[in-house]
């Protein structure tokens, strides 16, 4: 496996909000957290929220201090994740495998010349 | 899950089971004025921690609020209609006893709630909320439009999303009919205060929480509108609930 | 991430043999494509940044840049709606929908749209689009990701279908698809892609419409298109164990098909075999089948026998190997077209 670094932005909180206050941080460098689990805590013009974690992984770097603004799209924070050396993204269903010797039961007769 | 207690005024409300339960009481979340169960609990992180702390969570959106039905009749939001509405509503779940924890609004419900039906309370918090009534003195007149913490709370909420301002100003003017006195306290129910150092709209949680024979946490750094997330009010509350 | 598509210096086409999946012959073609024409744009749900899901794709955006290879919504009929305005204003679109249950909701746009719109406009408005379809079955997909639409394709005037059976032709077949002025749909058989086969990287020969002979037999012919041509040549290596010679002739254009080749094929062997992974009744199966017989009825032995899915919706996964034409059921044919 191999690790590949992931930086998630501060996401749309909807109702056109275009910028949130960092409060508190609910992980610190080098936790490894897992998919939901709480990411940050928010406060917008409207109210207050934490953010769960939308990825599994160790974070590396938290990109706002708290207290600052950081507006919608801007890095909140960088995950290294684990990937599998050869992705095989996306895929529906399995590769066949291939059968060394085809099997049969029927056997055929010759046509007479 | 989510569901309606259906009735004159129905009532949304979710009831999330814990992640393993402990066998204690579940806990009533009551969300403050102009908000609903989604934006003042869940939002803020807090049917989570309950969960993992092994703690069923029963949160309602009071009448007028989120997705309960949402009346502009003034006389339809006494405090005693909420009590009314939750005790239903624990009835309809056949829960005999609770945690409460309010915010705002929802902490004056919840000593309102205790009062009438102490046996059914085992312990309260009570979060944003102090001993200064926030609707004093609003009258007939229009909330909002003036300068006074609670205006500025309406102007904002009068504005969200899914939100009836008719039907919140009634709400208003239902509770400020009936106006707060911190005395008789509910008996018997021990009782924890936590208030934002910032929150004017809870000013004098201390001395309230003193006057009761209450705890009382104070949130460093933090105003009503951003108390709710905090770790440290989460953290309070799990211990205080123990 | 590891790069699935190794890069050659350069794209175009010559005479180099190498070794390449179906799926990397399939983006080799696109890059020959996408530079030799500026007016190529590629498109479909993740075809850009990640490459498609069967990795088809893969890095075309990153070299081509995502005003030439782009993400859509998962809409397929504004894809095809998409398809028809770029070919309107002179682009020559090569779309794909993810897998062939996904062409449904696009069937407004492809018949009504793309297949009349040359003849309803007098040839004003050409539709030189490329309608990639990862299609058939074989991969044990959820439901609607396996399907057989040719029959419903191959009985829309307008279009041309085609259906490669392994990676050299799938590149030629794409080149020769994507170059034409009419709209085509490019049938990929999903259980054939990762195969690896050595891979000329040439002009295509062969004339749009040909069908070709994969193996050379003497007693009787197979007929298949797609990943059934693979099945078909493991079924002539067995019978050749039993001293029966097969043919097995690559349909690979099934509209228009070549009626003179499959009738020169079987005015040899005199017997014939069609094989397909769509269902049986009104298949595609028995055009085959009467074209044969219209042009070899004095030379046949034996009524041409069909092998094909059953008259069910395509199963789900875990029942596809019941449901698909297997090597039994084939020499089971073969043995009927010999004792009749």
């Amino acid at each position: 496996m191999a690790e590949e670094n992931i930086t998630f932005t501060l996401p749309d909180l909807g109702e056109g909000l275009v910028e949130a206050t960092v409060l508190e941080w609910q992980v610190a460098v080098g936790d490894v957290i897992g998919r939901n689990d709480p990411l940050v805590e928010v406060e917008t013009t409207k109210s207050a929220v934490v953010i769960p974690s939308p990825q599994a992984g160790r974070v590396v770097e938290l990109h706002a201090e708290e207290e600052r603004v950081v507006p919608v799209g801007d890095p909140l924070v960088t995950f290294a994740v684990e990937v599998a050396e050869a992705p095989q993204a996306g895929i529906v269903g399995r590769v066949p495998t291939e059968e060394a010797a085809p099997r049969r039961r029927v056997r055929l007769k010759p046509p007479a010349e | 899950m989510t569901a309606n207690l259906i009735g004159d005024v129905t009532m949304r409300y979710v009831d999330l089971p814990p992640q393993a339960s402990d066998g204690s009481v579940p806990v009533l979340l009551l969300h403050g004025f102009g908000t609903s169960f989604d934006m003042n609990w869940r939002a803020a992180g807090w049917p989570r921690v309950l969960e993992a702390a092994g703690r069923r969570v029963i949160g309602p959106d009071l009448r007028g609020h989120g997705g309960s039905d949402k009346p502009t009749e003034s006389g339809l939001y006494l405090p005693e209609h909420f009590v009314d509405d939750l005790l239903r509503l624990l009835d309809a779940l056949d829960v005999e006893v609770v945690d409460v924890v309010g915010y705002s609004m929802g902490s004056r419900l919840a000593w309102s709630l205790a009062l009438t039906a102490p046996a059914r309370v085992r312990r309260m918090v009570l979060a944003g909320f102090g001993p200064t009534d926030a609707l004093a003195g609003l009258g007939e007149t229009a909330p909002g439009t003036g300068d006074t913490p609670f205006d500025h709370v309406f102007r904002t909420v009068a504005a969200l999303p899914g939100n009836d301002p008719e039907a919140l100003a009634a709400c208003a003017h239902g509770q400020a009919a009936d106006p707060f006195v911190p005395v008789p306290r509910p008996e018997g129910v021990p009782m924890l205060l936590v208030a934002g150092a910032e929150d004017t709209v809870a000013a004098g949680a201390s001395d309230l929480a003193a006057a009761c024979g209450a705890g009382f946490v104070e949130i460093p750094g933090r105003h009503h509108a951003n108390a709710v997330s905090a770790r440290a009010f989460k953290e309070a509350v799990v211990d205080f609930l123990g | 991430m590891t790069e699935l598509i190794e890069r050659t210096a350069a794209p175009a086409v010559g005479d180099e043999t190498v070794e390449l999946s179906m799926q990397q012959a399939i983006n080799r073609a696109l890059r020959v494509l996408l530079a030799e024409d500026p007016d190529v744009v590629v498109f479909g749900e993740d075809v850009g940044a990640l490459g498609g899901v069967f990795r088809v794709t893969d890095g075309l955006q990153k070299e081509f840049g995502d005003r030439r290879v782009f993400d859509t919504p998962l809409a397929e009929s504004a894809i095809m709606g998409m398809a028809v305005g770029l070919a309107m204003n002179g682009l020559r679109p090569v779309p794909e929908l993810q897998f062939d249950g996904f062409a449904y909701p696009a069937i407004d746009q492809i018949v009504n749209q793309v297949a009349r719109m040359n003849y309803r406009t007098r040839g004003a408005a050409p539709m030189p689009i490329t309608l990639r379809l990862p299609s058939f079955g074989g991969i044990q997909a959820p439901e609607h990701h396996g399907e057989s639409l040719e029959t419903l394709f191959a009985h829309t005037p307008g279009l041309k279908v085609v259906a490669p059976s392994d990676p050299g032709e799938a590149y030629s077949l794409l080149l020769q698809s994507v170059r034409s002025d009419d709209p085509v749909v490019y049938m990929e058989p999903k259980a054939r892609y990762w195969e690896r086969r050595p891979v000329r990287l040439s002009e295509p020969t062969d004339p749009i419409g040909t069908c070709r002979t994969v193996r050379p037999g003497r007693h009787a012919t197979l007929v298949a298109w797609g990943a059934m041509v693979h099945k078909c040549l493991q079924v002539a290596e067995l019978a050749a164990e039993d001293g029966v010679d097969l043919e097995v002739i690559d349909l690979r254009w099934l509209t228009p098909i070549d009626a003179a080749g499959l009738a020169a094929s079987v005015a040899r062997t005199k017997r014939a075999v069609v094989v397909h992974e769509a269902p049986l009744t009104a298949g595609l199966g028995a055009e085959v089948a009467t074209l044969i017989t219209e042009n070899c009825f004095r030379d046949l032995a034996a009524p041409v026998q069909r092998v094909t899915g059953f008259d069910v919706p395509y199963p789900a996964g875990p029942l596809e190997p019941q449901y698909l034409p297997t090597i039994d059921r084939v020499l089971l044919a073969v043995q009927r077209t010999l004792e009749y």
